[in-house]
């Protein structure tokens, strides 16, 4: 081996990075859009009524199946005559791409809690919304909040492909500095470490939502 | 079908081949890679374990495409050789995928009753045979449906190596696009592609599972 580390130019352009990486964080809080339309069609996903059912497993389905980069493209070449800036195109393409697995588990959460508690709830007087807000949510936020974490650390990951569409977070830093200083492998592996607690980060953040500590099921990190 | 699409049919027929030839590479070398990962951390084998751990650590917290930007300019700067596009996203989605697979088989070796073991070593088969013979079986069964989960996520993320200039559909459709210029068309022919590839995966996975299943 003849190569020869050298950090110093990675260092040197250390205000990319920071600057790279605020983008990133930028990006990933497309996850509160993802949770709401994920909550509304995976609640819908799991309703009683059969076309509401069909309606929103098909949008899942077709969602999920679909590569994200192609999600990214259409709103950013597809709907070119739009003119969206490329940060609100990988924004929505993330934002409904992660929205199809927020649905998912949402929908996943709903059946697992036990029909029962919905039954005795509406007996009680409740109406409709209030059973899902006060007795269903609250349970199925426990149970799928380890997925919920692993989701998080996967739309993190993901939103690096927004530097395909020329949105300058962290990935696209990378490529910038590494065509600038040539030290490929040192500024990736710090691009991937950077990702790395971010994503360790990411996923404990998510257990600090309100109710959703003290899981039932066991917690992994970096999952999905 | 639209003209455009027609036109360009042997193109994209072409770029539908790499696809599907890089993710079934990738699937057979990740699935490789992932059953041998997870044994070698599942017998504790001394070093090699906690290196197994923090590869697959690392793995499944880095963005595929810096996985690709590593094996395509880093990994050929460090070790001095020249990669092609298409090797060294072969390379890439094996590393990565193996790394979500091994967690995926590993996941199954822990729900095998230590009792199977026991009993194993008890009627006289070498630590090795039990694992190969009793354990292993039984816990690739059990993975099946997370392991087609990960061969439909390898199908969508093929589309990623096109970045590092691999000509597989989302590649050619993006050359045709250049030329041609009909993005709705091409995007959602492409699209309806990958869905119906997808699909047909997910199927074939419920199929197995349902044939082999688990009867543990």
């Amino acid at each position: 081996m003849t190569y020869h580390f050298d950090f110093a130019p990675i260092w040197a352009h250390r205000d990319l990075l920071i600057a790279g990486l605020a983008r990133t964080v930028a990006v990933s809080a497309v996850l509160v859009i993802a949770l709401l339309l994920g909550i509304v069609v995976g609640t819908l996903a799991a309703a009683r009524r059969r076309l509401w059912r069909f309606a929103a497993t098909g949008a899942v389905e077709m969602t999920r199946n679909v590569p994200l980069l192609i999600h990214m493209y259409l709103w950013y070449v597809g709907l070119a005559f739009l003119r969206l800036p490329p940060f609100l195109c990988a924004v929505l393409g993330l934002a409904i791409y992660s929205a199809a697995y927020v649905a998912e588990i949402v929908r996943a959460g709903i059946a697992a809690v036990p029909h029962g508690q919905s039954e005795s709830a509406l007996a009680l007087g409740l109406t409709r919304f209030r059973t899902l807000r006060f007795i269903v949510y609250p349970q199925a936020l426990r149970i799928v909040a380890p997925s919920l974490a692993s989701l998080f650390s996967q739309l993190i990951k993901d939103s690096s492909l927004a530097s395909v569409i020329t949105v300058s977070e962290l990935s696209f830093a990378a490529s910038a500095i590494e065509s600038d200083t040539f030290r490929s492998f040192e500024i990736y592996i710090t691009v991937a470490l950077i990702y790395l607690m971010l994503v360790m980060a990411a996923s404990r953040l998510v257990l600090l939502l309100p109710g959703a500590h003290r899981p039932l099921l066991r917690v992994r990190f970096a999952d999905a | 079908m639209p003209e455009v699409i027609l036109r360009n049919l042997p193109f994209l027929l072409q770029g539908l081949a790499l696809t599907l030839s890089l993710a079934t590479l990738a699937a057979a070398g990740g699935t490789a890679l992932g059953v041998v990962v997870a044994a070698v951390r599942y017998g504790g084998v001394k070093l090699a374990a906690p290196l197994l751990a923090a590869y697959v650590e690392f793995m499944r917290g880095t963005p595929l495409l810096i996985v690709l930007f590593i094996c395509y300019f880093a990994l050929p700067a460090l070790l001095g050789y020249k990669a092609s596009a298409f090797g060294a996203a072969t390379l890439g989605f094996i590393l990565f995928t193996g790394a979500y697979i091994a967690e995926d088989i590993r996941a199954g070796l822990a729900a095998v009753p230590k009792g199977q073991i026991e009993a194993g070593l008890a009627s006289g088969l070498r630590p090795r045979e039990v694992l190969r013979l009793i354990v292993l079986p039984q816990a690739l069964r059990a993975a099946i449906p997370m392991l087609f989960n990960q061969y439909v996520r390898l199908v969508k993320f093929t589309s990623v190596a096109s970045v590092i200039g691999v000509h597989e559909l989302t590649g050619d459709a993006m050359l045709v696009n250049a030329r041609d210029f009909a993005p709705i068309t091409i995007l959602a022919t492409i699209a309806a592609t990958y869905l119906v590839c997808c699909s047909l995966i997910s199927l074939a996975g419920r199929l197995l599972y349902r044939r082999l299943g688990a009867p543990a």
